[in-house]
């Protein structure tokens, strides 16, 4: 892009002027006491003494086998639940992207999973979930399928977690990417037409390529707040039977406040920033890559 | 012709399926706020309660639902404010003059990656020394960290995908920077500036953990209000459910009187030229 | 005593200031129906004490973190607050709670009345007074009276146990009962066919309460918590281990989900009549007794936990989690006057707030089990005399809770071990193994010295009780 000029710079300045202000003077007190914390023995059950371990939290995280237990469900959440939103929510953003008649209403019934506070699905999701009277399973016997163990089996508990954030999220991507399909100017897909190319070919031509920003945030965002899941987990399954369905976020809400172990949870979110930073910059590595070549 | 046809029978059925299986809990939510003790939990499950009086509906905004609902508002609509008007100002910056690189960009989106886990204890004691606990400022600026990040960089992407050429042209003639921002980019990018708006207001709208610990007895969000009816040995489910609903009302409302700009057809009058 | 001048002081210029005016005290408690009593009593207790009350309802969830982040930071935001006992030592250790003992000489809080393990395990700490009691939780033996008399079911049982059907009192009875009444859809149930399968019991399976269902067992074999010499972990004991089998014996007669229940899964699959008994906590005799929410209005007997027989006699131990005891923040503005609203709740009017069904309260005083009368929602007084006999069986028998900081941890990681052992993962001696590895390391954490203490103390004082 090269150097900015003068005047440029002041402008771009003065537009970004109140987002670091706000972001700078709101976060920096919790980032630097919390890093502080994170390199802190405090379990503040007894008195509450503070000592100063270092790396010694850091450490701990690598010998505790609960934790890497956490992560494992946690990516299961990122591969298969926002992977699943990110294909469903193409494909019904590119359907929905077309006039028909009572379009804007089909779209705003698509909102309303994501419309109802998380609290609130996992109880209706709890309740739709149970064995003996949920309607999920009673719909399923009357087609002649057997009960499904949804919350009560290690080996499925993890997926009906992914299945719920699945219904919650879904709408995320549709109507992002909604947005970003409709911001592509019209003239672009007319011209592609008249070179006579073949809808799959505007597709990956020229809709994909022009989307790309638009998907790559969308991905990345949803990436970001599953690895935040937590109220689903707490009210669906507790992350059990046991440890099945704990997520990072679930076991680091027990080390931070329920155990009070807060040297230790702090440093549990470090690394999962640490992570989530990594996978960010790979991601916008990779689809910038591509982008060039 | 035929074939056309087919595909888009085929396309609407598959729409209708997949609404009918987004609606489907939520209807699940909106007759369970009808129901009565002991039609929750029973075989065969109840899908239509016996009566469809209001009852809960009444008890639940008794309950704080009403205040919650009112503290949500003020929260997240002041939020979403503060998330849009600075957000895509600093979006447009980003994308059209790439100031401070991609690391700084980077080191914006960075802040919402944050594990709130670790910044509410630090953040608890950060309002108190500012003594803004219990206060709506606390919260909104607290959103804030997560919403200006996401405006940020969800403007960003639309501002990205608009050709420059548009508003060079509208340099050329005659217009300052701000009245290429205001006048061309930002039209053009409506429907993302709404969706944005729109996901800034449900994020705040749903957030729990801050609202819980930030809160006390001045400011009780909607969210920390739902999960006080879930007792220890007394789980008020009706109640839940006509609270949510009650509290997705507004959003629902917003999503219909924005979907104008939300979904428009398919020409962008404007774009041409 | 310097906290004690101070507040005298704060009191004097208060009272000297603002003469007149009422003080505002605020209560903090989990939201919902248990905090009703604060809002029925506001006007009596404005007109006795000159008190205002400020009322704040948290989520039960998260009532623990709540209290806990605003003592740490030590804001003063409440003055009377309702902790869950086994948070009382840790609140009490930090200095966070007002010592109630002057008070109680002044004002006698009829601790007399209680039943030894509310009165001894949960109000005190360090023979000190912290907290007076307000719901008695303790684990019951819920059944199927109805069954259990069922003539068809009687000769049958007797056929193939070769003893007479009966309230189960010991583990081995409790499983023979559970195999006996497991049916498959299809099966007859007292002369019914079964349009769906029945279950013999079933537990609570969530791991942050289910070590108190193994605790009934574990607890009636003698185990404890620690060797309290040695600090040793004494769960991953003979006792511990023969808990767990026995644990997994009665998992083979649940519901399939089972490892899911909470307190409402638990409390359904019995209310709804397709389980035959379940160990639960006394509210669930009340609601089985509401036409509303129970299908077995009626037909619900109340005993004691099974144990086991030792000299010809049962020897049972009832587990008691959760729990509430209303407790007095030291940054208290009038910690005095605080100590008058809770007497008043806890002495005065508690038998009417734990027999409305308006709360979800439960007896906790002799004088709460001599009064069948007032509990309404009962058909009749015959149905309430049967349940407070069987909850008051298990009150005197209440085996508590681990009342130490750290003490969620420590139940936390019991929970997962024991799920672990019942799912099949883990057999039952390697999972408390890991569990008392857990432990261990858990007391390393918190100072194993401070922790021998405090736990020393408090097993002084169970023993003084008589239940250890």
């Amino acid at each position: 892009m090269g150097g900015l000029r003068r005047r440029d710079f002041w402008v771009a300045f003065f537009f970004v002027l109140p987002v670091v202000a706000i972001l700078l003077s709101i976060s920096i007190f919790p980032m630097v006491y919390s890093f502080y914390l994170s390199l802190c023995k405090w379990d503040i059950g007894m008195g509450g003494q503070r000592v100063f371990i270092g790396a010694g939290n850091y450490l701990r995280l690598f010998s505790d086998a609960r934790f890497f237990n956490s992560l494992k469900n946690t990516g299961r959440v990122l591969l298969f639940g926002v992977g699943t939103q990110f294909l469903l929510g193409l494909a019904l953003a590119l359907l929905l992207n077309r006039s028909f008649r009572g379009r804007s209403l089909v779209v705003t019934l698509f909102l309303l999973p994501m419309m109802i506070s998380p609290v609130v699905v996992g109880c209706i999701w709890k309740i739709i979930y149970h064995y003996q009277y949920g309607p999920l399973n009673y719909l399923l016997n009357r087609l002649g399928f057997r009960s499904v163990n949804w919350l009560g089996s290690g080996n499925v508990s993890p997926y009906s977690i992914v299945l719920a954030d699945i219904w919650e999220w879904t709408p995320f991507m549709v109507i992002t990417l909604l947005a970003g399909l409709q911001a592509i100017p019209d003239d672009l897909y007319e011209a592609a037409r008249v070179d006579g190319a073949s809808r799959w070919q505007v597709f990956t031509g020229v809709v994909f390529p022009l989307l790309r920003p638009v998907v790559i945030i969308a991905i990345l965002i949803r990436v970001m707040d599953a690895f935040k899941i937590f109220d689903l987990v707490v009210l669906l399954t507790m992350g059990g039977p046991g440890q099945a369905s704990e997520s990072v976020a679930f076991y680091n809400y027990l080390t931070g406040f329920k155990y009070f172990s807060m040297g230790y949870a702090s440093a549990m979110s470090y690394f999962q920033l640490a992570v989530i930073v990594a996978i960010a910059n790979v991601f916008l590595r990779s689809w910038r890559g591509r982008e060039v070549a | 012709m035929k074939r056309k046809d087919g595909v888009t029978v085929a396309i609407f059925v598959g729409i209708f399926v997949l609404l009918a299986v987004a609606l489907a809990p939520f209807v699940w939510n909106v007759m369970t706020s009808f129901k009565d003790k002991g039609e929750y939990f029973t075989y065969p499950p109840v899908f239509i309660p016996s009566s469809f009086d209001l009852e809960h509906y009444v008890q639940g905004l008794r309950l704080g639902g009403a205040k919650g609902i009112k503290d949500s508002f003020i929260i997240a609509s002041l939020t979403t404010l503060l998330a849009i008007a600075f957000g895509s100002l600093a979006a447009y910056a980003l994308s059209r003059f790439r100031i401070g690189g991609e690391n700084f960009a980077f080191w914006i989106l960075s802040v919402r990656m944050m594990p709130p886990i670790a910044s509410v204890l630090p953040l608890f004691l950060f309002f108190r020394f500012l003594r803004w606990l219990d206060t709506y400022q606390a919260l909104i600026l607290t959103y804030a960290l997560v919403n200006l990040p996401f405006a940020v960089w969800m403007m960003k992407g639309f501002f990205d995908e608009l050709p420059v050429e548009l508003e060079e042209a509208a340099l050329i003639d005659g217009c300052g920077r701000l009245g290429a921002f205001s006048r061309v980019a930002l039209p053009l990018v409506a429907p993302g500036l709404v969706a944005t708006a729109l996901f800034c207001f449900m994020f705040s709208w749903n957030e729990f953990l801050f609202a819980l610990i930030l809160g006390r007895s001045k400011v009780i969000p909607i969210t920390v209000n739902i999960a006080g009816l879930i007792g220890g040995h007394e789980i008020l489910w009706a109640e839940i459910s006509a609270v949510s609903i009650v509290a997705s009302i507004p959003i629902i409302v917003m999503a219909i009187l924005l979907q104008r700009y939300l979904v428009r057809g398919l020409t962008l009058g404007a774009v041409k030229g | 005593m310097r906290k004690f001048l101070l507040s005298l002081c704060i009191l004097f210029v208060l009272s000297g200031v603002v003469y007149g005016a009422p003080v505002k005290l605020v209560v903090v408690g989990d939201a919902g129906h248990n905090l009703k009593p604060f809002e029925w009593y506001a006007q009596a207790i404005k007109e006795k004490f000159d008190v205002e009350l400020e009322v704040i309802g948290v989520p039960f969830g998260e009532l623990y973190e709540k209290e806990k982040v605003e003592l740490i930071a030590g804001t003063g935001a409440f003055d009377i607050m309702i902790v869950f006992p086994k948070f009382l030592a840790e609140f009490a250790a930090n200095g966070w709670l007002y010592p109630l003992d002057e008070f109680a000489a002044e004002l006698d809080p009829k601790l007399d009345d209680v039943t030894p393990g509310y009165r001894d395990f949960y109000c005190k700490y360090g023979g000190k007074l912290y907290a007076l009691p307000y719901d008695g939780d303790v684990l019951n033996l819920y059944y199927r009276k109805d069954l259990l008399e069922n003539e068809e079911e009687r000769k049958a049982f007797k056929e193939k146990y070769g003893y007479d059907l009966k309230v189960p009192e010991t583990w081995e009875e409790y499983l023979d009962v559970a195999a006996f009444f497991t049916r498959k859809a299809g099966e007859k149930l007292a002369g019914e066919v079964l349009q769906r399968d029945f279950y013999g019991t079933a537990y609570y399976g969530q791991k942050d309460q289910i070590f108190a269902w193994w605790g009934n067992i574990f607890a009636s074999l003698g185990g404890v918590y620690f060797d309290e010499e040695t600090m040793e972990p004494a769960i991953n004991s003979e006792a511990g281990v023969k808990a767990l089998e026995i644990m997994k014996e009665i998992h083979k007669y649940c519901p399939p989900d089972v490892l899911a229940y909470g307190y409402e899964e638990l409390k359904d699959v019995f209310l709804e009549g397709d389980c035959f008994m379940v160990i639960q906590w006394p509210c669930v005799g009340k609601k089985g007794a509401d036409p509303a929410q129970s299908k077995i209005v009626g037909k619900i007997g109340v005993s004691h936990v099974p144990g086991v027989k030792k000299d010809g006699e049962i020897y049972y131990r009832a587990m008691m989690p959760c729990g509430r005891v209303l407790a007095v923040a030291a940054q208290s503005k009038d910690p005095k006057r605080a100590y008058q609203v809770i007497h008043y709740l806890s002495v005065v009017t508690s038998l009417d707030d734990v027999s409305t069904p308006e709360t979800g309260l439960d007896p906790y005083r002799y004088s709460h089990f001599a009064h069948p009368e007032a509990y309404e929602m009962f058909a009749n007084v015959e149905d309430a005399k049967i349940y407070l006999a069987g909850v008051q069986k298990n009150m005197e028998k209440g085996y508590p809770e681990m009342v130490l900081p750290g003490t969620v941890e420590y139940e936390e990681t019991l929970g997962v071990a024991i799920t672990k052992a019942l799912s099949g993962e883990m057999d039952p001696k390697s999972a408390l193994d890991e569990a008392a590895q857990a432990w261990r390391e858990i007391l390393e954490r918190f100072g194993k010295e401070q922790q021998k203490a405090l736990y020393q103390e408090l097993v002084k004082g169970w023993r003084a009780a008589g239940l250890w």
